[in-house]
């Protein structure tokens, strides 16, 4: 299968400080990507580098095999929906207008709204079984229910590729598990997910494929035990990291011990 | 009551409201009309039913002096609500108004430097287009200041709105002492606001930059709604974040600057009207910058309705109407806002 984005050497630098440092990462479609590593190693950087937020330096990011440099804008937006950890938006804002704004980037600033974009919003809405939300206001939902809005509103722009950071950080077990049920689905219609996920066991039991980002470049990618298992891991986060098989299965029960 | 029809019965009420305020406001003043009076009269130059019932003094009192002054309180009052409303959405402060944020002294200062460089004398349009230079200057000053660090917190934005002010106001002081003597009486009347003398030419001052304005912030309704949603979002929307910032920066100096030239300093008028209307109508800008300007109309036509009947021989000044309304309004606002964090 061929990419949907990929990053050929990619340099990105904040503040005059190199983040990502020469770094190459495919992601191609349907596939799911969780991607981990200590803090500051560039995470999100990386995520907001393939939304077209940050430029590169050097090297670049390919999206459809096309310089996301050479995309517009709106191109860019109708392609790769990019879902942060916090919901900023105006608390009296109710849900399904929250979710209608992702239809920006298809329609711009005049355009009225067609039966496309109400179909994409009902869709988003249907996906993250927040339909019975839609006319509550932002205000009045639990952190969980927000982040879905949060993730319908991405899903609402109909995009080829889906980039979320944290996204269940703030989410009690319950919503976490509804949240990456979701994503399955999203991925199961040919959507590339790729997730900023801080929580090791999580991350390991929701992704088909992980990657680990340490000073700014890959140092580990492939199955979850693979990555999590590797000596790049334990160098990168300073920790022993040990699986335990759980019955026959791939499934492991996850070990951290702080190294002396 | 549904949604959907609380927003049909807050639009109705307005657009009742607003029609029975300026019939009020013509109808009343030091010589009082009857409304039925000013309706036939109205009427009668619209060549429909028969003469005016009014008598002479009343025809000249109400299309003289009444006619103009009441439709400039319509316009400063929906112009500046509607600015109020475009800038909470952009600023993301529900609590964000022209006037706290300095846009008022800085038009201020603009025209008192063009009274000071004797443009003002020698055209009409250069003391309005002086304050909306001065106004869109103090905008420009508090975005680059308050968004220096990141995201601004309310009081972040409301103490650099202080020191914009401060500083335009020192500036107009000192303009003012040197300022010759026969044009300063220009200034300190202008200075004091308020609608008083106001005539046709300033009515179409105040509409040729108003309506404009006020309808070019009005297609921005999609743009300020993605915008309210947060920098980066706005961004990964492909909303072009800086360039909209700046045309709404523009289109609200172009209503701002204007007002304050014809009516002075107005002040709370475009906070009071989109705050509390974005709780009945939601913070949807093609919902809640119509539903602004026609309430700001009403708001601030029966305040110059209360300016006028203080007393017999004086007025009290507009700003100081809306400021005793609108102070304590703000005050409990701002409770509100630091309640919820």
């Amino acid at each position: 299968m061929s990419a949907v984005i990929e990053t050929r050497g990619l340099w990105v630098e904040r503040g005059g400080r190199a983040v990502l440092r020469g770094l190459d990462l495919v992601l191609r479609r349907g596939e799911g990507l969780a991607l981990v590593g200590p803090n500051a190693a560039g995470k999100s950087t990386l995520v907001r580098t393939l939304a077209g937020l940050l430029p590169a330096a050097r090297g670049e990011v390919l999206l459809e095999g096309r310089p996301l440099a050479a995309w517009p804008r709106s191109g860019v937006a109708t392609r790769v929906a990019l879902v942060a950890a916090e919901d900023e938006a105006p608390l009296r804002l109710a849900v399904e207008d929250r979710v209608a704004l992702g239809r920006y980037p298809h329609r711009g600033p005049l355009a009225p709204f067609t039966d496309d974009d109400r179909s994409a919003v009902r869709r988003a809405l249907r996906q993250t079984e927040i339909e019975h939300l839609a006319r509550r206001s932002l205000g009045t939902l639990s952190a969980g229910e927000r982040q879905l809005a949060l993730l319908a509103r991405g899903l609402a722009q109909d995009p080829a590729v889906l980039l979320l950071d944290e996204p269940a950080a703030h989410l009690d077990v319950r919503h976490q598990l509804h949240l990456f049920r979701v994503l399955d689905d999203v991925r199961q219609r040919g959507v590339a997910v790729l997730a900023v996920i801080h929580d090791l066991p999580r991350a390991a039991a929701w992704a088909p494929r992980m990657a680990l980002l340490d000073e700014g470049r890959i140092a580990a990618e492939g199955s979850p035990s693979e990555v999590l298992e590797s000596a790049a891991a334990a160098r990168a986060f300073g920790v022993a990291i040990r699986g335990v098989a759980v019955g026959d299965g791939p499934e492991r029960l996850w070990r951290f011990e702080e190294r002396a | 009551m549904s949604e959907r029809d609380r927003r049909r019965l807050v639009f109705a009420t307005l657009a009742v409201a607003l029609p029975l305020a300026l019939l009020a406001a013509l109808s009343l003043g030091s010589v009082p009309l009857a409304a039925g009076g000013v309706l036939r009269s109205a009427f009668a130059r619209l060549g429909l039913g028969g003469p005016s019932p009014l008598p002479e003094m009343g025809e000249v009192i109400l299309w003289s002096v009444r006619f103009p002054r009441v439709l400039i309180a319509a316009l400063v009052g929906g112009g500046l609500a509607v600015v109020g409303a475009s800038l909470q959405s952009l600023f993301r402060n529900p609590l964000a108004d022209a006037g706290l944020l300095g846009v008022g002294p800085g038009a201020a200062l603009g025209a008192v430097l063009a009274v000071n460089l004797g443009w003002a004398h020698e055209r009409f349009l250069a003391m309005p287009l002086a304050a909306c230079a001065g106004a869109l200057l103090a905008l420009l000053l508090i975005y680059a200041i308050a968004h220096a660090g990141g995201r601004p917190t309310l009081s972040g934005l409301l103490l650099t709105g202080l020191a914009v002010s401060a500083l335009a106001a020192a500036g107009t002081s000192v303009l003012l002492v040197a300022t010759e003597e026969f044009r300063v009486r220009t200034v300190l009347f202008w200075l004091a606001g308020g609608l008083e003398g106001r005539g046709y030419e300033h009515l179409a001052l105040a509409a040729a930059f108003v309506l404009p304005g006020a309808l070019g912030l009005l297609l921005l309704a999609r743009p300020l709604d993605v915008l309210s949603l947060g920098e980066e979002e706005a961004a990964a929307l492909s909303l072009p974040v800086h360039g909209v910032r700046i045309l709404v920066f523009g289109l609200c100096a172009l209503v701002a600057g204007p007002v304050t030239a014809v009516a002075g300093a107005v002040p709370f008028v475009g906070l009071i009207a989109p705050h509390a209307l974005r709780a009945l109508v939601g913070p949807l800008s093609r919902r809640l910058l119509p539903a602004s300007f026609l309430a700001g109309a009403v708001l601030v036509v029966v305040a110059d309705i209360a300016a006028r009947s203080f007393g017999e021989y004086v007025e009290l000044p507009l700003g100081s109407v809306t400021a005793f309304v609108g102070a304590p309004y703000f005050l409990l606002a701002l409770r509100g806002q630091e309640g919820r964090g």
